[in-house]
């Protein structure tokens, strides 16, 4: 199966410690800066209808602020309920400027 | 007294008329994909921030509202009347567009069926037929109570002519009190729907898994009788687990048995939950709770199953715990939370 690499955004389109969503084909996602290091989610809460580039970001964890859950912005995995099922996350890969997902 | 308001959608840029209705509804009835879940304003999905115009609450101070909501001038759709035209920014998904748009009709009680000691079959004939998919549920105004209440349908929906709902009895609940002690055959009230996103997903390649307990009986029933009768779905296994607390909430063998394929493609596996109560003396079925016995049962299989389920809270949550740590795909699960 070959892997397809979708590029996002510029590296300077995400504040340090902020997300922004990106609309891709299907997709949508939330796209994380911490620290320099960009992580990528799926926008939507599994729990709900939140939108999680929205979300107040505390360290690596960002609050849905739909429901108050929470995931690690890293590994997807819940944190705090109401949320149970984890967040899909997507291996990122920066090459210059740019912000790539491999999906 | 009816009152129309144009609603707008900034960052949709679309607009709808809300006719004497509360805002998310309103949405969904023009076809939008507006979030929402439970619809009484329990779970918080119908979020919406207002940026221009004023709204006032059906249900006053309703529970899924917080301090912060109302500092961000955030509003529950479900449960949010405009007063005079309104613009709103919610990020409208076509995962809450509804296929049989839902409308308010009357409802008139044509059969009243115990199916247990606290759970009653209420049937009613639609004022014009009203279609939904199984699984869906309504909204019942009952007559002299206040709000409206969420039930799902047993029945299937395809002509919509009747809406058949087993509801189970909350002690001292004020609308099935009024349903159960004072409602009688040939009167009506309101029927609103069909809403809800937990129905029967006929294009899923995969063996059916309904998990029901208590009031959960009725959409699974429906869930059921549509997989059963589906074409598509005509080499599909349909399992179906139900719990109760002692034998006598036990219930819905009956509704499976006469569907074609019975024990053949179509499995009822009953549990009781208070095995060592007096009343489950005799009881020869599974014991514990719902969400165990499937896990027992159909282990590393669980993740090949379209899963469906409706019950208590508790349960609901044991249950999506129980199918994460079992590696369902969370699209597989099928769930409207009333919480």
């Amino acid at each position: 199966m070959s892997v397809q690499k979708i590029e996002l955004c510029k590296t300077a389109d995400v504040d340090e410690g902020a997300a922004i969503r990106v609309e891709t084909g299907d997709l949508s996602l939330a796209v994380f800066n911490l620290n320099g290091a960009f992580y990528v989610m799926d926008d939507t809460c599994s729990h709900g209808p939140g939108s999680l580039s929205e979300g107040p970001i505390h360290g690596d964890v960002v609050e849905c602020d739909f429901h108050n859950g929470s995931f690690n912005i890293k590994t997807g995995e819940v944190v705090d309920p109401p949320c149970m099922i984890p967040q899909k996350t997507y291996k990122v890969v920066v090459e210059g400027d740019a912000v790539f997902i491999e999906a | 007294m009816s009152s129309k308001s144009k609603i707008t959608i900034a960052n949709a840029n679309v607009e709808f008329v809300c006719d004497d209705d509360t805002i998310s509804r309103a949405a969904v009835r023009a076809g939008l994909g507006f979030p929402y879940e439970c619809n009484v304003g329990e779970c918080g999905n119908c979020r919406f921030e207002l940026l221009e115009g004023d709204v006032a609450y059906l249900r006053e101070n309703p529970p899924a509202i917080t301090e912060r909501d109302a500092q961000r001038k955030r509003y529950l759709g479900c449960q949010a009347q405009p007063k005079g035209d309104c613009t709103i920014k919610v990020p409208l998904r076509d995962h809450y567009k509804s296929k049989h748009l839902p409308r308010k009709v009357t409802g008139t009680l044509t059969q009243a069926i115990d199916v247990t000691h606290d759970i009653r079959e209420f049937r009613f004939a639609l004022s014009e037929p009203l279609k939904f998919l199984a699984g869906q549920y309504g909204l019942i105004t009952a007559p002299g109570v206040a709000g409206a209440r969420a039930y799902s349908m047993c029945n299937t929906g395809e002509d919509g002519a009747e809406w058949h709902f087993q509801i189970r009895k909350t002690p001292n609940g004020a609308a099935t009190g009024a349903l159960f002690d004072r409602m009688k055959t040939g009167e009506s009230l309101q029927l609103d729907g069909p809403y809800g996103m937990a129905y029967l997903r006929e294009d899923a390649p995969r063996d059916i898994l309904c998990l029901g307990g208590g009031s959960g009986l009725s959409p699974m029933v429906s869930i059921a009788r549509a997989a059963a009768a589906s074409p598509a779905l005509k080499d599909r296994h349909i399992h179906f687990v139900y719990g109760g607390r002692t034998p006598a909430d036990i219930c819905g063998e009956d509704m499976l048995r006469v569907l074609p394929g019975y024990a053949e493609r179509i499995h009822y596996t009953p549990v009781v939950s208070m095995a060592d109560d007096p009343a489950s003396a005799g009881w020869t079925g599974k014991t514990g709770f719902v969400h165990d016995v499937a896990e027992a049962l159909y282990g590393e299989a669980l993740a090949g199953f379209e899963v469906y389920f409706a019950g208590p809270p508790m349960m609901a949550q044991a249950v999506t715990k129980m199918l994460i740590k079992a590696k369902v795909p969370a699209a597989q699960m099928h769930f409207d939370q009333f919480y």
